[in-house]
């Protein structure tokens, strides 16, 4: 399989030369596509790092990260914007929808960011809450709904442009255990249906219904577990 | 511009950003509010005023005039002989004034005074004698109400004819059939021929008519006064007054007249030029002083409103860092950011300005309307208030708007 994925020797360091904080140290990764893999690690382990840099949020300081075909260390913020709107999708634990937006606005914001038209946005949001079960809460602000009800939401606006990448930052970290295993069923559905899917956690029995864990800590890949 | 999807994208965020912090918003507008409606109303009160003088000018017969007074040239002690023989504006000085620009000068008029008791069959008055040759009637704003005005060979010979202003022909005539009647002046029987028009003209409307005196005028040919009234050997006159339509032509003309009054009258300055339009010009660029003033006053509730702005800009951008960091993690370049943040701005600064427009309009109308002038604003007075609010809204917008696009997404995201 084609590598969603691909980092080598990938190096972050914080501050300057006397006070530098080696947050990643070397980690050479690789997710396929189609796989479902978590990110385990304690606070700390740089896990939180690697997620923003393989998000596209942060640039490493020294390495390589290939991101579905396309290099991603030295672009440019404008670029790395672009890349992150096509090719990732992320769920945070705080949701991170925004308030004043409706639903279906929020769904429709990254794909009017990539410059798709109003009609079609609109089409594209309702098929999303459609898949993601709560069509009827279109025309809603996010302070109605529920906690499991706006990850939903959350993860219909990181399917939005279809992205290479699903990053997810404890999703279900906000949620009562029922919904959190909601949530994660929705994610299992997505796999299945051929996501590529990163989810990072510090619980293992979550991190349990990947295919594959991977364990940082100290800014190096420790532990790999399951079937690549 | 509309048409642009993404722009009315922006523009429908902005919309709902402004809607929803409503209080902000509304602090934000006051300050481009406040500045528009101090341009508009400062540009429109002293336009009116402008208008409204302007108009004074047009009443009293037009601005292309250039009147020449006679002027006491003895400054200190006794004058000489020949001082005293040259004193005075002349004929003369009409015709030979006149040659100098004869194609550009499209009148001239002579004006010779007496003082003389007036006599009719109801009044018996001292009253002042306006001898008026030339084209006086029309340069002074005059008009005939009844009868008819002076014939060429009345005004050549003197003819024993006179009109009245409305107020005289009523004093002298009170039951109103002035015309054809007979007056004495001094002793100088004359014949009514004709009534001017009644001339008002009041400032503001609850001030008294300031042309009321213009009613009294007693008008006779000056040299029916000259000959008989009140003339010299010299026929010196009290006034003459050329009009000059092409007002670029007047100034030049003011100088060959000064030249050749003064060596008319013996190098003498016993006489004065006085220009109606540069009068006017002179006063208009007062004017433009108060619309510095007004416009100063203006751009300094602007840039205080900008710098409110600003201020309220940056706080309320910590409580948006969050938002900020969501927008980029799903895919806002930080050009996108901005050019949020300036629409946003931009368009608090179009709908502040809307509403300043409206208060500024009222504001002047309630001034103008208060001190008793018509109100009268011009569609520069809008471009300009508006213009600088766009300019200082779009200048003030810019540093919070930079600061928000230069934000890192993952700081962003993680801020609390």
């Amino acid at each position: 399989m084609k590598p969603i994925i691909q980092t080598e020797a990938l190096t972050k360091v914080y501050g300057a030369n006397g006070t530098a904080v080696h947050a990643l140290r070397g980690i050479d990764f690789t997710v396929s596509r189609g796989e479902f893999v978590a990110l385990i690690g304690p606070s700390g382990s740089g896990k939180s790092t690697l997620m923003a840099i393989l998000g596209c949020l942060d640039l490493p300081t020294a390495g390589t990260y290939t991101l579905d075909g396309h290099q991603v260390q030295g672009l440019a913020g404008g670029e790395l914007a672009r890349i992150r709107n096509e090719k990732v999708g992320f769920v945070f634990q705080s949701y991170n929808l925004l308030p004043k937006a409706s639903i279906a606005r929020n769904v429709e914001l990254p794909m009017l960011y990539a410059g798709v038209g109003r009609k079609e946005r609109r089409e594209r949001a309702m098929a999303l809450l459609e898949k993601v079960g709560i069509a009827d809460k279109a025309d809603k602000l996010p302070g109605t709904l529920s906690g499991g009800q706006r990850q939903r939401v959350a993860v219909a606006r990181a399917l939005a442009n279809e992205p290479a990448l699903l990053l997810a930052d404890e999703p279900t970290g906000a949620l009562d255990s029922k919904t959190g295993a909601e949530v994660l069923d929705l994610f299992r559905e997505l796999h299945q249906q051929g996501n590529t899917l990163l989810l990072v956690t510090h619980d293992p029995s979550i991190a349990a219904q990947a295919q594959r864990r991977v364990e940082i800590r100290d800014g190096l890949i420790a532990v790999t577990e399951g079937v690549a | 511009m509309i048409a642009s999807g993404a722009f009315r994208e922006r523009l429908f965020g902005a919309w709902v950003e402004i809607r929803e912090n409503l209080g902000r918003s509304v602090l934000q507008a006051l300050g481009v509010l406040l500045g528009v409606a101090s341009v508009l109303g400062g540009f429109s009160i002293s336009d009116s005023q402008r208008k409204r003088s302007d108009e004074l000018y047009v009443k009293l017969g037009g601005l292309d005039k250039l009147n020449v007074q006679p002027r006491a040239a003895i400054k200190d002690g006794q004058p000489t002989a020949l001082q005293q023989a040259n004193l005075g504006l002349r004929d003369a000085d009409a015709t030979g004034g006149e040659a100098l620009k004869a194609d550009a000068i499209q009148g001239v008029s002579r004006q010779r005074n007496a003082r003389s008791r007036v006599v009719s069959a109801y009044a018996d008055q001292d009253r002042q004698i306006s001898g008026i040759g030339g084209d006086f009637i029309p340069a002074n704003g005059y008009g005939i109400a009844q009868g008819r005005g002076f014939s060429n060979t009345e005004m050549e010979t003197g003819a024993p004819v006179v009109v009245l202003g409305t107020e005289a022909a009523n004093t002298f005539f009170p039951k109103g059939d002035a015309l054809g009647q007979s007056i004495r002046i001094g002793d100088v029987p004359v014949t009514v021929i004709g009534t001017f028009e009644e001339r008002v003209f009041r400032f503001r409307e609850n001030q008294g008519n300031q042309f009321w005196w213009r009613n009294r005028i007693i008008a006779v040919p000056a040299n029916l006064v000259q000959r008989r009234m009140n003339g010299d050997a010299y026929r010196r006159v009290d006034r003459v007054t050329f009009r000059i339509p092409d007002l670029n032509l007047m100034s030049g003309f003011a100088d060959q007249l000064q030249n050749l009054l003064k060596s008319n009258h013996r190098l003498q300055d016993d006489f004065r030029l006085d220009d109606v339009a540069a009068r006017v010009r002179k006063r208009r660029s007062q004017g433009d002083v108060y619309n510095i003033i007004f416009m100063l006053s203006g751009v300094l509730a602007l840039v205080g409103g900008g710098i409110v702005n600003v201020n309220i800009q940056m706080a309320s951008l910590k409580e948006r860092v969050r938002e900020v960091g969501v927008k980029m993690a799903i895919g806002a370049s930080g050009r996108e950011i901005f050019k949020g943040f300036m629409t946003e701005a931009l368009l608090l600064t179009a709908l502040g300005g809307f509403a300043g427009l409206v208060l500024g309009v009222g504001f002047s109308w309630i001034i103008t309307s208060s001190i008793g002038i018509p109100l009268y604003m011009t569609p520069a007075s809008f471009v300009w208030a508006y213009g600088l609010a766009g300019v200082f809204g779009f200048v003030f917008a810019l540093y919070p708007a930079w600061k928000a696009s230069r934000l890192s997404p993952m700081e962003a995201l993680r801020y609390e």
